[in-house]
């Protein structure tokens, strides 16, 4: 515990400009990641727990594609369409398969496959930790915001994320193939009568949840080591800021997100080893007072 | 007589929807009373209002003179308004006699003991006289996931009966039947509510079936009751045959 | 199966493969046969919750975790004997249980699930992060001392095997107890549907709460076996792939009868043992067994002769003119 070193850190506007921008790295990763579970469970109602997996699927095939060409706009193609096209094969061949059946085997599907894919990948690539390092085409000096420093690509990473979430959400929202998500999101039978190819809307969202997945690896491959096994930790993240915005709102994950990042980059100052505890207690109040989380809308 | 069911002025709002509007009946202790009326006419929300499933946004609903509207669900069952669902509500995994006998212990409040084995003699007993009221004692042992469409249905009524309510209200209690089927399970209840001398209230499409056993008839329109009385006088009521009934009432049932 | 009878069969049981392992057995039995105790305990406790109640925890090893670190820190402040150290133990994961629990339980379905995960994960952190307390990720380190109490010398391996088959017996006789009790059959209603239970006058959520809190028990009962046996404690305990394994048990085995977990910890400690020795990539294997079970039979063993068996009582039943169409 040491609040005089974070009360010092709030009052020093470079050392606020560092944390705000690490937490907002932090908050964007988590909440893509939280938004492709999101997105997958509010049409499919399955929550995939194998998402943290894919994340770090994502990591290390912009791993693979920066060591191959050297180019980072290569790598972030190559973790969001490669796991994009592995999260449509899983849920094809896999995930469909237990959609009616209970909560227990859809959780167990997920548990082998992380199993699976924690192996795999130390078959791949080895059980140590890899590094990427800064890409070189964000090898430029820092940008300097109010008295502090931001890294270009702290910068990079934000915008990108929110570009993002906008895009998804102006799909979701304006596109015909959005009409067809949220209509399939309430009504599958419905809109399956109407000629519609559900299995295909299924396999797509499906796949745009696990691109989000993926571009967070890959976004997450400069600043983060990777390792077999690291996608747990932003799973339990993605959760928590689901279950704090409000199961089902986009909006609710983006803020909540925004709320844990800060909190884990201004906890290290002020309180390293409470900062899970703080995170876990800002969900059990949210679940105390308002049991459908911040954002969430009442179950009819 | 004063009514076992007394609800007055009851409303209920959706939205912009008034789903329930204004209602004000009576039922009469130990009566049989079918309540009829187009889809969307709120019947099933009526019993949710009741059974506490809903709150209401107006009105009153006495049983035996106290006002139970806004209490819990729990609550009201335990007052003694008992209830079976359109799609009959049952334990898939249990057997038709453990489940009533689950409903009995649970109705007698005897869930909480861990000392004990399941089933306690005395709920199991009286679980088998539930089964030969409703006619289930011959598919006692199988496991209810297994039973047919209508012996569901009866499960369901029966899982009602365990907790010994004072009114009982069946939703649609021959829905998805096939013709036969249908007059089994309408007799079986006519029989019930004759040996049990409970308050029956059930919601009913066949027509038929409606004005061969009701005692009083209540149809209901867009939330409102548009009309009640014995079945020959809804028969030859006006604003029924006109509004709802059309002329197929006309042709003899 | 009378109550009499079951502690009857459950004693006499117990006292044979005390009587035999201790007179033929070697070491590697006892300790295959201590290891099937605890993980089966493990497995049965976390099926009151998953097989019973319908609560699908993805984070049953917090209790195991919970049970080996408090014991062990207890027996290593050297302040307590071992049973006072596991009655405090028993009484903090009851606590844990029922704080946990009440935030648990406002959830249903998968998000019950995640909540659980995550508050194991929590646990984890703080063992992981609490190095001067918990020696962060070496575990507890130097030992759990075993002083001896009432004539028990634990340090002494056949008595610690006697000792905790002993404690599993009862353990399992206990939770039979519980899942055929009305108690057990009000947690059958609410897994089977609990909407209708709550409308037969069933306080759902009290009785999941009270589910959740002996299952928790029964769980760190088992992690308080495993730190005697390991003498000491691991942050793996209370790690998700712990929980994981529970899980696995269980569908292995088969949920709807009594003592599938239990098998399923046999199969699975079989498995997971030939597994170690034969390949590196035990994660691979594993996971593929997991979904050969999960999408071809999609239950356990047991569950599938059990299914078998009362389809076809049903059967004979309709045949006895049962069915009048």
């Amino acid at each position: 515990m040491n609040p005089e070193a974070l009360l010092a850190c709030l009052t020093t506007p470079a050392c606020i400009v560092t944390q705000v921008s690490a937490g907002m790295i932090i908050g964007m990763l988590i909440f893509l990641v939280a938004s492709g579970v999101t997105l997958i469970f509010g049409v499919l109602k399955v929550v995939n727990f194998t998402h943290g997996s894919f994340y770090m699927l994502g990591v290390y095939f912009a791993l693979t594609a920066y060591g191959l060409t050297g180019s980072y706009a290569v790598s972030l193609l190559a973790g969001a369409i490669g796991v994009g096209l592995f999260g449509v094969v899983f849920e094809r061949f896999f995930m469909s398969k237990v959609y009616n059946a209970d909560v227990l085997m859809q959780l167990l599907v997920c548990y082998a496959f992380i199993l699976i894919l924690d192996d795999v990948v130390k078959t791949v690539w080895g059980g140590d930790f890899l590094k990427m390092g800064m890409p070189e085409e964000f090898a430029l000096p820092p940008i300097k915001v109010w008295d502090g420093f931001v890294p270009p690509f702290y910068a990079f990473l934000t915008v990108f994320a929110v570009l993002i979430a906008v895009l998804v959400a102006a799909l979701l929202g304006l596109t015909r193939f959005g009409k067809i998500v949220r209509a399939a999101a309430v009504n599958r039978q419905m809109v399956s009568v109407l000629g519609i190819n559900t299995s295909l809307v299924y396999a797509l969202i499906f796949g745009l949840g696990s691109v989000l997945a993926g571009l967070a690896g890959a976004l997450a491959a400069p600043v983060r080591s990777a390792v077999p096994g690291m996608g747990f930790d932003i799973l339990i993240e993605s959760f928590i800021v689901t279950v704090i915005g409000g199961m089902g709102s986009m909006g609710g994950a983006f803020i909540a997100a925004i709320g844990i990042g800060l909190i884990r980059s201004f906890g290290t100052i002020g309180f390293p080893l409470a900062t899970e505890g703080v995170m876990f207690a800002i969900m059990a109040i949210v679940l105390l007072i308002k049991p459908t989380g911040l954002f969430g809308r009442r179950a009819a | 007589m004063t009514a076992r069911l007394a609800i007055t002025g009851l409303m209920k709002r959706f939205g912009g929807v008034v789903a329930t509007d204004n209602v004000t009946l009576d039922f009469a202790p130990g009566s049989l009373t079918a309540i009829i009326g187009p889809n969307g006419a709120g019947k099933t929300t009526f019993f949710n209002l009741i059974t506490g499933k809903l709150k209401p946004d107006g009105g009153e609903i006495r049983l035996d003179g106290v006002d139970i509207s806004g209490q819990t669900q729990s609550e009201i069952v335990r007052r003694g308004i008992g209830r079976a669902f359109q799609v009959a509500s049952i334990f898939p995994r249990f057997t038709v006699e453990d489940a009533l006998t689950a409903a009995v212990l649970t109705h007698r409040q005897q869930t909480s003991s861990m000392l004990r084995r399941f089933p306690l003699p005395d709920a199991a007993s009286r679980a088998r006289e539930i089964m030969a009221l409703v006619g289930l004692e011959r598919v006692g042992k199988t496991p209810s996931r297994y039973l047919s469409h209508g012996d569901q249905k009866l499960l369901d009524i029966a899982l009602a009966l365990a907790l010994e309510p004072k009114v009982l209200l069946l939703d649609e209690p021959t829905a998805g039947m096939g013709p036969e089927e249908r007059w089994q399970m309408i007799e079986r209840v006519q029989r019930l509510w004759s040996e049990v001398g409970m308050t029956l209230v059930f919601i009913e499409h066949d027509m038929d079936i409606v004005f061969k056993i009701a005692q009083t008839i209540r149809v209901l329109r867009y939330g409102k009751v548009l009309a009640e009385g014995t079945p020959d006088e809804i028969r030859s009521n006006e604003a029924v045959i006109e509004a709802y009934l059309g002329t197929s009432l006309e042709e003899p049932a | 199966m009378t109550a009499r009878l079951e502690v009857l069969a459950g004693v006499v049981l117990g006292a044979l493969v005390v009587a035999l392992t201790l007179a033929f057995g070697d070491k590697a039995l006892l300790d295959v046969l201590m290891r099937l105790a605890i993980f089966g305990l493990l497995a049965l406790s976390l099926n009151i919750l998953v097989g019973y109640t319908g609560l699908v925890s993805f984070g049953h090893a917090m209790f195991f975790g919970l049970g080996a670190y408090s014991f062990g820190l207890l027996m290593q402040s050297g302040a307590v004997s071992i049973p006072s150290a596991a009655l405090i133990t028993l009484v903090v994961a009851c606590i844990w249980g029922g704080v946990v629990g009440t935030f648990c339980i406002r959830l249903d379905d998968i998000y019950f699930s995640f909540l659980t995960l995550a508050f194991q994960m929590l646990l984890y952190s703080i063992i992981i992060g609490w190095v001067s307390l918990t020696g962060g990720d070496q575990g507890l380190m130097g030992g759990i001392p075993r002083p001896p109490f009432l004539g028990i010398n634990l340090a002494e391996p056949r008595q610690l095997f006697v000792l905790i088959v002993v404690v599993f017996v009862v353990c399992v006789l206990a939770i039979r107890q519980i899942v055929q009790s009305p108690f057990g059959f009000a947690l059958r209603m609410i897994r089977d549907n609990a909407e209708r239970a709550r409308f037969l006058g069933l306080p759902v959520q009290r009785y999941k709460l009270i589910a959740f809190v002996l299952s928790g028990f029964f769980g760190s009962v088992s992690g308080i076996l495993m730190s005697l046996y390991v003498s000491g404690a691991y942050p793996n305990f209370a790690f998700w792939s712990m929980s994981g394994d529970a899980i696995f048990m269980i569908i292995l085995g088969g949920l709807t009868v009594f003592l599938g977990p239990l098998v399923g910890a046999a199969v699975f400690l079989l498995l997971n043992d030939n597994i170690t020795r034969l390949t590196e990539h035990h994660g691979i294997v594993m996971g593929v067994v997991l979904l050969a079970i999960v999408l071809g039979m999609r239950k356990g063993f047991l569950d599938v002769l059990d299914e078998w068996w009362q389809a076809r009582a049903s059967r004979a039943e309709a045949r006895a003119g049962g069915d009048r169409q």
